[in-house]
């Protein structure tokens, strides 16, 4: 159908360009209030943009908070989150897709019931757990709650299941072993789901706050989302350096991303379809 | 199938991992947070039997109710517009319009922003002197608003911000089910002569149906556990009047160490989030047959 182009139909893409720059804009405001000298912004002129445009807030927040090592500690621990993740997730959704075991359908249902969990239950016998482990105050309070991911083994069971077993038949018929067919024929084959896995459990590390604020007590080992928060309780009204920090905070994410936009929208829809 | 067919233990070894880490840090926390929940627990002091104690006391805690009707505020305020609003973007970048690639990006990316981020920015957007949305109101002649910080405004405002951040997330779900529909059916309803919104209500989204229960849902179980963005736009206030149920398990679990009672707090939190998706589950499922 061709869509005649009448006065209606340019109105409607003036809107939608309207709406498309509205919703763009507090990303745009954040990038110019971090470039403002801080005294032009409680200054009773308005500027839109900086009248002395300046880096100085960057400066500050790397020179005179812990914003670099809250970048490295979240770096560290959603790194070592997701890859831990992949090491355990990815072999108990192969037994469940691909081997004929006893218990197999309660063991399962177990793990699926744990999506129903909101985490936030967790948080006090957590705390006691590490407490009682000595390892409040470390990064691997942060990282082993979140390891056991039940989104992940469900993604990846669908995934291998559609993989045809005749592939590793022929292998078994040579000898092989399930160990040598699942690495060497069924997770090659599956980087497209272990993509999308990997991008969830890193968005859900980075993310994370109310765990980490409780299992975090010094400042220099908090991550970058607990951070931030921190910085608006001690710099509350220094704005140009709230927001320098708050895209200093952000680019790691940005620029992940851009390079796995596809994967990450592609991983959510996944996930939403199939769940 | 296999040679010597060992199955069974393959299947037991492959799943030993994620088990080990499941059972230590899901179960084992989830049953033992239960327990402590019949405790009188300060970290420092040791565990008392209190029987059902801690619950009781909550139901008499004016706190407790108040966090409760907050976090309710919010879910009844986020659902339905996060709800709709991703509709409404879905419908967007399935349409023809030039400006759909675009769209899906720009609504997309205030997801990728972290919560701390998105709060920081928004705490400034609305700060009631200097702040974005005060400089506009003031050109066009309007008083500042006490966005953040008048008990009148403040949830609605979290809850804008919100809005701003997650629909997009909404947007991709819904979306990704939009696109399964079989473009003929579309067709043959325009060859009917079927206007827009009438293919909208009629086709669209009966057959998206599943997804938007599933979104519906999600939203919920969300939208309840709301702590992070109400703690760093308001800290809870003015006067308490934003502190959301988690907040006050945090504060008391943290602030004053009480854990059974933050953990029986946590738990009826949990029981509501269970039976609303319960409800919702039912409705939904119902409405397939």
């Amino acid at each position: 159908m061709i869509e005649r182009k009448d006065f209606k139909y340019y109105v409607l893409r003036i809107i939608e360009l309207i709406v498309l720059i509205i919703w763009l804009f507090p990303l745009i405001w954040m990038a110019l209030t971090s470039l403002h000298v801080e005294n032009d912004l409680i200054s009773k002129s308005f500027h839109f943009l900086p009248a002395h445009p300046t880096l100085a807030n960057y400066t500050k927040a790397f020179t005179s908070t812990y914003i670099l090592q809250w970048l490295i500690n979240s770096i560290i621990i959603s790194t070592s989150t997701m890859i831990l993740t992949l090491i355990i997730d990815a072999p108990i959704a192969y037994a469940f897709a691909k081997i004929k075991f006893k218990g197999k359908n309660v063991l399962f249902w177990l793990v699926m019931a744990g999506m129903m969990v909101p985490f936030q239950v967790l948080i006090i016998p957590l705390y006691l757990q590490f407490n009682s482990y000595h390892l409040i105050n470390t990064s691997l309070s942060v990282i082993l709650p979140r390891v056991a991911l039940p989104i992940g083994v469900f993604i990846l069971k669908q995934f291998f299941e559609g993989i045809p077993n005749a592939l590793e038949e022929s292998a078994f018929l040579d000898g092989a072993t399930r160990y040598k067919t699942f690495s060497s024929v069924i997770l090659p084959l599956s980087t497209a789901a272990l993509t999308t896995v990997t991008i969830l459990s890193f968005i859900n590390s980075w993310n994370d706050f109310l765990w980490p604020l409780i299992a975090l007590n010094d400042t220099d080992k908090y991550t970058i989302t607990v951070g931030i928060a921190n910085f608006q309780g001690t710099h509350g009204t220094e704005y140009a350096l709230l927001l320098s920090g708050a895209v200093i905070a952000s680019i790691p994410q940005f620029v992940f991303y851009l390079f796995f936009r596809k994967k990450i929208v592609e991983g959510i829809a996944m996930a939403g379809l199939k769940g | 199938m296999i040679p010597g067919n060992k199955d069974s233990r393959d299947g037991y070894i492959f799943c030993i991992p994620f088990l080990l880490i499941y059972i230590l840090f899901m179960v084992y926390p989830l049953i033992n947070g239960f327990i402590i929940s019949f405790f009188k627990y300060n970290i420092l002091s040791i565990k008392k039997f209190i029987g059902l104690a801690n619950y009781r006391t909550l139901f008499s805690d004016s706190k407790f109710y108040s966090s409760l009707w907050h976090t309710t505020q919010f879910v009844l305020i986020t659902t339905p517009s996060l709800l709709i609003l991703g509709f409404l973007m879905a419908l967007f970048v399935n349409s023809k319009s030039p400006f759909k690639v675009a769209g899906e990006s720009i609504f997309f990316i205030p997801y990728v922003f972290s919560m701390t981020v998105v709060s920081t920015l928004w705490a400034w957007l609305m700060q009631k002197n200097y702040g974005l949305f005060n400089h506009l109101l003031s050109t066009v002649g309007l008083n500042p608003v006490g966005w953040l910080i008048d008990s009148k405004w403040a949830i609605w405002s979290v809850s804008f911000a919100t809005l701003w951040w997650t629909a997009g997330f909404n947007m991709i779900l819904m979306s990704a089910a939009i696109r399964q529909i079989p473009t003929e059916i579309y067709n043959s309803s325009s060859i009917d002569g079927a206007s827009y919104w009438q293919t909208v209500f009629k086709i669209t989204m009966p057959l998206i149906k599943k997804t938007l229960s599933l979104c519906l849902i999600l939203q919920v179980i969300a939208s309840f556990n709301v702590f992070g963005q109400v703690f760093v736009m308001t800290g809870g206030g003015p006067y308490g009047s934003t502190r959301v149920l988690i907040q006050y398990i945090y504060e008391n679990g943290f602030s004053y160490f009480k854990m059974g009672y933050s953990a029986a707090m946590s738990y009826i939190l949990f029981a509501l989030i269970m039976i609303c998706s319960l409800i919702l589950n039912k409705i939904g499922g119902n409405e397939d047959d």
